[in-house]
Formats: C-alpha cells, sequence, structure tokens
C-alpha cells in the first residue's frame, strides 16, 4: 500500500555538488546512525518514554499506561506530552533530531506512512503475525508491502448523534436505518425558530469527510483513484439540506463547535465520530449540558443491506532509535490486545479490538444510550478506512477539501467540483 | 544614510497670511478637540470588539463559547473560570517561565542589538553594509523553511529541551539591530564627532552619549519583543518539551484537544496572558513623549 | 553619508598609509561592535538558513542522506500550480497589506503623538489587536464578515449597495477580507515604531515652521515626513518581509479557503516541508519568497540612499 519515497536521480556529481551533499549530510543527519536494535530483553527498571497528546484532555493515554504498569511493575511510563494541534510537526522534527523517545504515537494514518516510508519506525510484523487471532479494526491501513510499523489501539468510526427529546416532541420515530433521503426530511421536519432561537435539523461539520468519506464507504469509491463520480448524490443531499436552513450554512458551520450546536441543543441530529462519546459522557455527568442523547447508525443509500460507516485508527509505533525497544513492543502488543482494550474502554473510547466481551463492556458504560438503536450503531457491518494510504493521500486529500470547499459556499457546480477533483487529482497520480 | 535634519528647514515656507489663520484657529479650539476624542472613541471601540469578545468568552462554559450567531453578554458569568485555570494547568509556572524568557530575550536583544547598531551606522568599514544586509535579509525567510536544521544543530548540541535553545535563538535576531540602527542615523553625526573631539572612544560614545538619546527606540524595541517573546509559540512548542519549562503560550493551547477544544479556558488564559502585556506597554508608550530624545539635540 | 569615523582631520590630509591604518582601526572597532550580536546570530541564524538554502538544490526527507537534484526542485516549481497560485495571493496580499497598514500604522502615531488626554489609553487600545488572541481575532471577523447577518454588510445595505459580497466565502472576497483584518491587526505594531520616531524630530522645526505660519498640512508634509523617512524606510522594509511571510493569520481565518482563493507560499512551505516531507522542494520554495523579498528590500534600499543624498 505503500511504497517508499522516490528518489530523482540528479547528473552525475562535480566536486561542488559532492562537497554541498556532503556537507548538508553531516549537518542533517544524526538520526540514520545508532539504532537502538534488536536490544536483548531489557532487565531492571525501565523508564519508558511514550509521546502522546495533551495527555490532560485524553484520558485514554493515562488509563493505558496505568494497566501496562500494573502489568509490568519494573516498567515506570513517562508521557512526553505534545500538544495536540501540531502534534505531526512536532513529532516530525523530533525524529528528524534524532529523538529516543520510545514509542511514538500515530494520530492518523497519513503520517505514519510517511515515518514508516522513511525507515523511523521498528519493524513490528511480528507482533501483528502473533495476534493474527484478534479482530483489530483498522489493523489493514498499517500495511506496508506486507509488513507492519504500529499496531492499532484504538478505532473511531461514525455514527448519528440525535437529541431524543425533540425527536419525541415533534412525534418522529427515532433515526433507525434511515436513507439519507429521510434523513434531509426529517432535517427539515425537525428546523424551526428563527435568529438566536433557531433550532436546526442537523449539524454538517464543514469535513470534508462528512460528504466523501461517507459515499466513498457506501458506494465502494475510491477517493484516490481519481474518478470521483460517487460524490454526486451526497453532495447534492448537503446542498439542498444547506438550502432548506436545516443545517448550518458551510461559512457558518465553519466557526461554530459542533460540541455547542449539540450539547446547547441547537441541532436535533448530527453525524459524527464515536470519540465524541466520551466528551458527552464527560459533560453530561458534571452537569455541563441536559441533552438527551441517542446514538443511531449512520443513514445508508437505498436498498443497502447492512451498516456500512468510516473510521480511522490511532496506534503506537516503536522508534528505530527507542532505548528500549523490546520493553517498547511489549507495550504496544500490550495497548492493542484485551487488556490495553478494555483499559481504555472505560473511559468512553472505542478500542480497536473487536470481541463481544469490549462491546457489552461499552455499552455498559455509566451514562451511555442503552436501546437497540444505539446496539446497532455500535456494532456496524463494514467500517471503511476515512481515507485509503498511499503516497498520494496528503496531496490528493488536499485537493479535495479545497474543492469541497468550493462546492459547499456554492462557488462551483457539483458537477464542475468534482471534475475539477479529477483533473487536479489525475495530475498529481501521474 | 545620512541623518534627515537638513531636510525640513529651507522647504517650511510661509503659506498664506499668517493673520488670517489666526481667528479659524480659535475658533476651531474646541470644535478640534471633540472631533478627534469622538474619531478616537469610535476607532477604540472597533478596535476592542475582539478583546470584548475574548473577555465575554473567557466567563462562558466552553460549549456555550461558539454559538451563531455570536451572543455578546454571557447568560451566567462564570468569574470561576478564572479560579478553576490555575487548578487546571500550572498557571503560575508558564506565566513564570513566560516572564523568565521574554525578560532574558529582552535584555539580550536590547544589549547587543544597540551595540551592533552603532558599528552598523557610525562606524564605517568595509563589508559594513553587505553585512547588514545579509542581516536584514535573514528576516525575509520563513521560519518553518530552516526550522528542522536550525532544531538538529540545536539538538546535537545538546540545547533541545532547555533555555538556551530559545534565548539563543530569539536574543540575536536582526529585528533590534535594523531597528536600532535605523534610529541612530537620525542622531546628527556631528554630536559624535563633538565627543570625539573631546577624546570620547567610540564605546564611551555609545554609552553616553547615543544610548541616552535613543530611549524611545529602546523603548519600542524593548515592548515588541518583549510581546513577540511572550506571544510566540512554535519556539518554545517545538524546543521545550518538559511540561516544566512550558510557557503560558503552550498551556493555553493544551485546551485544545484532538477533535474539539475548551474554548472558555483557552479564552481565560489569553485574558490572563494578555494582563502582563498591558502593564509592559502602559509603562513603556510613557518613553514616547515629544522632547525626551530632542532635549539632548539642542546643546 | 557624511561619517564622521572616516572624515579626515581638516588640514592635513593623510597619507596612503595611515589611511590604511585607520581604516583597520574601523574595521576592528566596527566588527567589535558588532560581534556579540552577530556570534548569536551567525550560529542560530545564519548557519540553519545556508543549510536550508542548500536543500533547495537537495532531495531530503529530513531522515535519510539528502541527495542532489540540481534544478529539480525549481523546475518541478514551474508546473506546480499551487505555487503559482500562492505566488499570485502572496503579491496580492502584499499590495493590500503593505501600503494600508503603513496609512494606518502613520495617521495613529501623528494622532496619538500630541498631548492628549488619556492618550495612554488610546494607544494602548490600538495596540490591543495586536496582542488580542488570534482565535477571538478570526472568530469576531468572521462574525463582523457575515453576509447575512454582520454588521459589515448590513452598513453596505444601509448606505444604498445591493449584490453584497459573501466576503469568507467567496473566492473573489475572501483575500480583501483578509488584508482588512491584517492591516487592522498589524497597524498598532507599526504605531509604536512611528511613534518612537517622531521622537526624534527637533522641536524647533515645528516652532520655526509655526513662526513661518505653515500650517498644519505643510508642517506634516515638509517637517513629518521627511523627518520621519528613516522610521518609514525601516517601516517598509519590515511591513514588506512580514507580508510576504504571512502565515498565521491565514490558518485561522481561512486556511487557504475557500479553494485555494487565499494560499500562501509561506503557508506552502510549511504543508511541503513539515507536513509532506519534501523538504528539499519547501526550501526551493522559500529560496524563491527570499530572493523576491530581497529584490523588494535591495530596490527600497536605493531609493532610500538616492533621496538622502
Amino acid at each position: 500500500m505503500v511504497t517508499p519515497n522516490k528518489h530523482r536521480g540528479g547528473g552525475r556529481p562535480g566536486r561542488f555538488r559532492r562537497a554541498l551533499v556532503a556537507l548538508t549530510a553531516v549537518a542533517l543527519v544524526t538520526a540514520g546512525c545508532g539504532s537502538g536494535g534488536e536490544a536483548a530483553e531489557e532487565s531492571g527498571p525501565v523508564t519508558l518514554t511514550v509521546s502522546v497528546w495533551n495527555l490532560a484532555a485524553t484520558p485514554e493515554f493515562q488509563a493505558v499506561f496505568d494497566a501496562f504498569e500494573k502489568a509490568n511493575p519494573d516498567v515506570t511510563v513517562q508521557p512526553v506530552d505534545i500538544l495536540a494541534e501540531d502534534y505531526p510537526a512536532k513529532v516530525t522534527t523530533m525524529l528528524a533530531g534524532g529523538d529516543t523517545t520510545d514509542v511514538i504515537t500515530m494520530k492518523n494514518v497519513t503520517d505514519y506512512s510517511r515515518y514508516a516510508s522513511r525507515g523511523q519506525l521498528a519493524d513490528v510484523t511480528d507482533l501483528v503475525k502473533s495476534k493474527q487471532d484478534l479482530k483489530l479494526a483498522g489493523l489493514e491501513a498499517f500495511d506496508v508491502e506486507g509488513k507492519y510499523f504500529a499496531m492499532p489501539y484504538r478505532n473511531d468510526y461514525w455514527v448519528l448523534y440525535y437529541n431524543k427529546k425533540m425527536f419525541d416532541a415533534a412525534g418522529i420515530a427515532h433515526p433507525d436505518k434511515l436513507t439519507w433521503d429521510q434523513y434531509a426530511e426529517i432535517a427539515k421536519k425537525l428546523t424551526k425558530g428563527e435568529g438566536e432561537q433557531k433550532v436546526y435539523g442537523t449539524y454538517h461539520h464543514t469535513w470534508r469527510s462528512v460528504v466523501q468519506a461517507i459515499s466513498a464507504a457506501q458506494n465502494d469509491g475510491d477517493q484516490i483513484t481519481g474518478d470521483f463520480e460517487f460524490f454526486k448524490d451526497q453532495y447534492e443531499m448537503a446542498l439542498d439540506v444547506q438550502k432548506a436552513g436545516a443545517t448550518l450554512d458551510f461559512g457558518s458551520a465553519k466557526q461554530a463547535s459542533y460540541r455547542t450546536m449539540f450539547e446547547t441543543e441547537k441541532t436535533a441530529m448530527m453525524p459524527m465520530g464515536t470519540w465524541y462519546v466520551a466528551g458527552i459522557l464527560k459533560n453530561k455527568a458534571e452537569g455541563k449540558t441536559a441533552v438527551d442523547w441517542g446514538i443511531a447508525p449512520m443513514p445508508q443509500k437505498p436498498g443497502a443491506s447492512g451498516v456500512t460507516t468510516f473510521g480511522s485508527p490511532t496506534a503506537f509505533a516503536v522508534n528505530k532509535n527507542a532505548k528500549h525497544t523490546a520493553t517498547a513492543k511489549k507495550f504496544v502488543e500490550f495497548a492493542a490486545g484485551l487488556e490495553g482494550a478494555k483499559a481504555i474502554t472505560k473511559v468512553g473510547v472505542v478500542p480497536s479490538l473487536q470481541s463481544p466481551e469490549i462491546t457489552q463492556e461499552y455499552a455498559a458504560l455509566e451514562g451511555m444510550p442503552s436501546d437497540e438503536l444505539a446496539k446497532t450503531a455500535l456494532a456496524p457491518d463494514k467500517t471503511v478506512l476515512e481515507m485509503p494510504v498511499s503516497e498520494h493521500t496528503s496531496d490528493v486529500d488536499t485537493i479535495l477539501k479545497e474543492e469541497h470547499e468550493l462546492i459547499m459556499v456554492g462557488e462551483k457546480s457539483v458537477e464542475d467540483g468534482i471534475a475539477s477533483m479529477r483533473d487536479r487529482v489525475k495530475k498529481v497520480l501521474d | 544614510m545620512t541623518a534627515l535634519r537638513t531636510a525640513p528647514e529651507p522647504t517650511a515656507r510661509p503659506v498664506g497670511p499668517p493673520p488670517a489663520t489666526k481667528p479659524r484657529e480659535r475658533g476651531s479650539r474646541f470644535v478640534r478637540p471633540v472631533a478627534t476624542y469622538t474619531a478616537l472613541i469610535v476607532v477604540a471601540a472597533l478596535v476592542l470588539v475582539p478583546f470584548a469578545w475574548m473577555v465575554s468568552s473567557s466567563l462562558k462554559r466552553d460549549n456555550e463559547v461558539l454559538t451563531v450567531p455570536i451572543q455578546w453578554i454571557p447568560e451566567e458569568f462564570r468569574w470561576s473560570n478564572f479560579v478553576e485555570i490555575w487548578d487546571r494547568i500550572p498557571l503560575a509556572t508558564y506565566l513564570g517561565n513566560s516572564a523568565f524568557l521574554a525578560l532574558t530575550i529582552t535584555l539580550l536583544q536590547l544589549l547587543t542589538g544597540s551595540f551592533a547598531a552603532y558599528g552598523f551606522a557610525k562606524v564605517k568599514f568595509p563589508g559594513r553594509d553587505a553585512l547588514f544586509v545579509a542581516y536584514i535579509a535573514t528576516i525575509a525567510v520563513p521560519w518553518q523553511a530552516y526550522m528542522v536544521p536550525q532544531y538538529i544543530m540545536m539538538q546535537n548540541a545538546g540545547l533541545t529541551n532547555t533555555y538556551w535553545s530559545i534565548i539563543l535563538l530569539q536574543a540575536f535576531g536582526a529585528f533590534g539591530v535594523f531597528l536600532m540602527r535605523q534610529y541612530y542615523t537620525t542622531i546628527p553625526d556631528e554630536l559624535c564627532e563633538a565627543a570625539r573631539m573631546d577624546g570620547l572612544t567610540e564605546y564611551g560614545i555609545y554609552w553616553r552619549i547615543i544610548l541616552p538619546l535613543s530611549k524611545p527606540a529602546l523603548a519600542s524595541l524593548a515592548l515588541l519583543t518583549f510581546v513577540n517573546t511572550w506571544n510566540d509559540y512554535m519556539g518554545p512548542f517545538i524546543y521545550l518539551t518538559s511540561n516544566e519549562l512550558w510557557t503560558v503560550q503552550l498551556g493555553i493551547r493544551s485546551f485544545v484537544g484532538q477533535y474539539d477544544a475548551e474554548f472558555a479556558m483557552i479564552m481565560t488564559g489569553a485574558v490572563v496572558s494578555v494582563l502582563p502585556i498591558l502593564v509592559v506597554f502602559l509603562l513603556g508608550q510613557r518613553y514616547f513623549i515629544r522632547g525626551i530624545a530632542t532635549s539632548g539635540l539642542k546643546g | 553619508m557624511a561619517n564622521a569615523v572616516t572624515e579626515a582631520p581638516r588640514g592635513a590630509p593623510p597619507r596612503g598609509s595611515a589611511q590604511k591604518r585607520r581604516k583597520r582601526r574601523n574595521t576592528l572597532i566596527g566588527w567589535s561592535f558588532i560581534l556579540p550580536n552577530f556570534v548569536g546570530f551567525a550560529l542560530f541564524t545564519l548557519v540553519p538558513v545556508i543549510a536550508a538554502f542548500a536543500l533547495a538544490f537537495l532531495e531530503w526527507d529530513s531522515y535519510s542522506a539528502p541527495e542532489w537534484v540540481g534544478l529539480d526542485n525549481f523546475a518541478e516549481m514551474l508546473e506546480d500550480e499551487n505555487f503559482r497560485v500562492a505566488l499570485g495571493n502572496t503579491l496580492y496580499y502584499a499590495a493590500g497589506h503593505i501600503p494600508l497598514t503603513l496609512m494606518a500604522a502613520l495617521g495613529l502615531a501623528i494622532v496619538l503623538n500630541g498631548k492628549l488626554r488619556g492618550v495612554g489609553f488610546f494607544r494602548t487600545a490600538a495596540f490591543f489587536p495586536y496582542v488580542t488572541s488570534l482565535v477571538a481575532v478570526a472568530v469576531v471577523w468572521r462574525m463582523l464578515f457575515n453576509p447575512t447577518a454582520g454588521p459589515v454588510n448590513q452598513f453596505l445595505a444601509a448606505v444604498g449597495f445591493s449584490d453584497l459580497p459573501t466576503w469568507l466565502s467567496s473566492t473573489d472576497w475572501a483575500m480583501p477580507a483578509v488584508i482588512v483584518t491584517s492591516v487592522w491587526r498589524d497597524m498598532g505594531y507599526y504605531m509604536v515604531l512611528y511613534l518612537a520616531g517622531l521622537q526624534s524630530i527637533p522641536e524647533e522645526y515645528y516652532e520655526a515652521a509655526r513662526m513661518d505660519g505653515a500650517n498644519a498640512w505643510h508642517r506634516f508634509w515638509h517637517i513629518t515626513l521627511p523627518s520621519l523617512r528613516p522610521t518609514t524606510f525601516f517601516v517598509l522594509v519590515m511591513l514588506t518581509i512580514q507580508s510576504f511571510k504571512i502565515l498565521d493569520l491565514i490558518v485561522v481565518m481561512t486556511d487557504g479557503g475557500p479553494g485555494r482563493s487565499t494560499l500562501v507560499l509561506a503557508q506552502l512551505v510549511y504543508r511541503e516541508g513539515i507536513v509532506e516531507g519534501h523538504f528539499g522542494y519547501s526550501s526551493a520554495i522559500a529560496l524563491v519568497l527570499f530572493v523576491i523579498v530581497l529584490s523588494v528590500t535591495v530596490v527600497q534600499f536605493r531609493l532610500n540612499e538616492r533621496r538622502n543624498r
């Protein structure tokens, strides 16, 4: 899936060139040497460093660390706390400088593919192979030509959040396996009020995935081939809902917060990722919101047999320059396994590991909606990777985002937008 | 570049018959200030609107901040945010760290910048102007372009995750040299010449004559350097990893999560972090009073 | 430049060797002033900058050994649509931001240089946009520019305009909106520089002019403006540099959108380098950006010198 960076050949290097390359190489390359290698089993007390984002606001990290320390009394986990906003920038810079943090958390698959193709991560294929009996959602995203350099521990997918009170008040049945047309219709029905009092039928985040990833998942479309005709229906639905005023217009949605929209009961429905569960549980428990919420499966295209949604995994990887490679691998294996999964389930996070036991524990969380609808939503039949991974992923991602904006603000028609996506992506692929 | 003091004198020619202007000036004595103040207050209001929103948001719940349409006055004033933030993050430590960095860097920048500027403005030697252009030119390179090479150098020197990295990075910027040099060119060379006749060395001239004359420029350099280091986020973010070294800007951003953010806390932090700047600015702007610099030129 | 140090003592024309010795002495003195700053500057800024420029001719992923690719990165740039768009946008932004900020800053400084009551408050207020959190700036200006509910369009409608722009949701109007916001944000910063510059104008000039009966406009035009030339030169150079490097405001306000209508060069440098890991290409773009700014600055330098002669 991921091909290593291609090097462009230069001409025959002259003396000046050679000198320049050598000098820059001396100045810049520190990381290549001194790999941790396959150190023997580390003995004695070990302090394992793990890079994380926003430790205080991301409780699943501490949950895994505590569980791991409990299972391995001679290991102390020391988090390297990095701000979430620019996590990739800092990790890229640190690794370039030859940093020796043992475990590196992979915030998304695109970054993972870059670190992996540069050779900055240790091979953990043997771990993955030894855990073959476990069902890890999103594992295929980490397959680099048959090798693995990270193991997913968490996998978020999209569901439809809804406000039960609003549905009941309007006498509309809870959104059970809707088609997109039914969804749009209900959104319009539930929209009422004007100005500051206005309540919207639904809220569409400005992320392109809200339209593109879901239609790719449900139409077996590939967001990287350059043919994007399958976006068409979904765009027409989204624009129709926006035009009817049943969701915030794109410009205003850009500065709205989805949590504000849902928790202050300004919207009746909201397609969003499962990561929001932990946040809403917490705010409910602290009395910061009174919303009576439920979760339902994402709406489907007409005639669909099961529930299809999209999602994206998060993984732990071992730094090639790690000081404690063996312990780091142990940690990665632990976090992806049953014990790690149980630990993060407790804080409301969906683990990558799929088993009836975990699903049950998740549904039994305090404050979790426990109706049938929620159970279907939390056991989708098919979860497609949000964006396929290849060397062109981020270029294509940027193009799709730019054209998405133009369609949503009405600068381009759906047809024109899809056409320029195709033209621009084809150029990148060539 | 010469001091420009010769320019104005010949051009300031009398215009129109002087007596005619007098009554008009007397008549506008009351109208003028009223007009000026009205205009100033309108501009000040316009300029402070986002700040007002920041303060208002700091008194809300996180999920009440980003509403559409904007809600200017919180439903309930949560003054507790200003208490809570001290528990949530070690704000006192962060403020202290920021103050230490901002003061150290400002001081070094003032000293080395004004010193180097004297060399560029008042001493002539071969290669001076080329060197000066090289200084300015580096400001034009976006930091993102050389961030990684710079980090690797710092890492090799073992300076990452220490204050040294930030201090060495920011204290010797070209900005201060450029600013001070421009100011020095407005100080007449005759003044230096006279001092030389009196037997002062170049260092003496810098210390006794030039430096006291350039208080307004030093004040503006100090102010802008302080504000820029205080508000800098990317530098400390890349170089300071240990939590106990973090600055207040990093503290504020620690309320931004992967998929959402605690906006009320962010705004509370932003309000708290602006207060020291306010004090510094009010102190610094007092040096912008006509007469402070020129008094020295009369002799 | 009438520089005192080099001027020979009157009445005693120096002989060759004496002049040489003086020159060497001046060089030593000059460097002794510059050195403390230069050492730090050279080590931690100049060297990395040079390394970054070397990278423009290499292919480097931040980890493996760099590879020589000659001018490939520049050839790639010629064919890169993103680069062309970003270059155009950056020039557009600079063309709007530089003159408007300069005028606003100068105007503010002149009004706030007087001995008005409460001048400290107004100066502080004018500086506040620069220290207000960028998130707050972005949110409030988005609201002000909201196509239907925003005060900007409501005002335009009230004075009789129809067919109002949709500002940040429009490819044509997003950049003007960003420029307005950035002028608003930066004017206080440059005002501080102008305030310092205003202090260096001797009061006597104004007294003499008043005595000659020059009105306020003439005093501004013939005394203030020429006397401020070194400051204006400084402000102009800094403004040019900062305009061409604009990044943070764009990221929070539009993130380059809608589409690519506000994508700027610095954003491309960041995206190609830190995000994508094409450090060679990223450095090449930075080098081009640098050359553009440098040539503009050299022109400003020349003009400034000619006027001073």
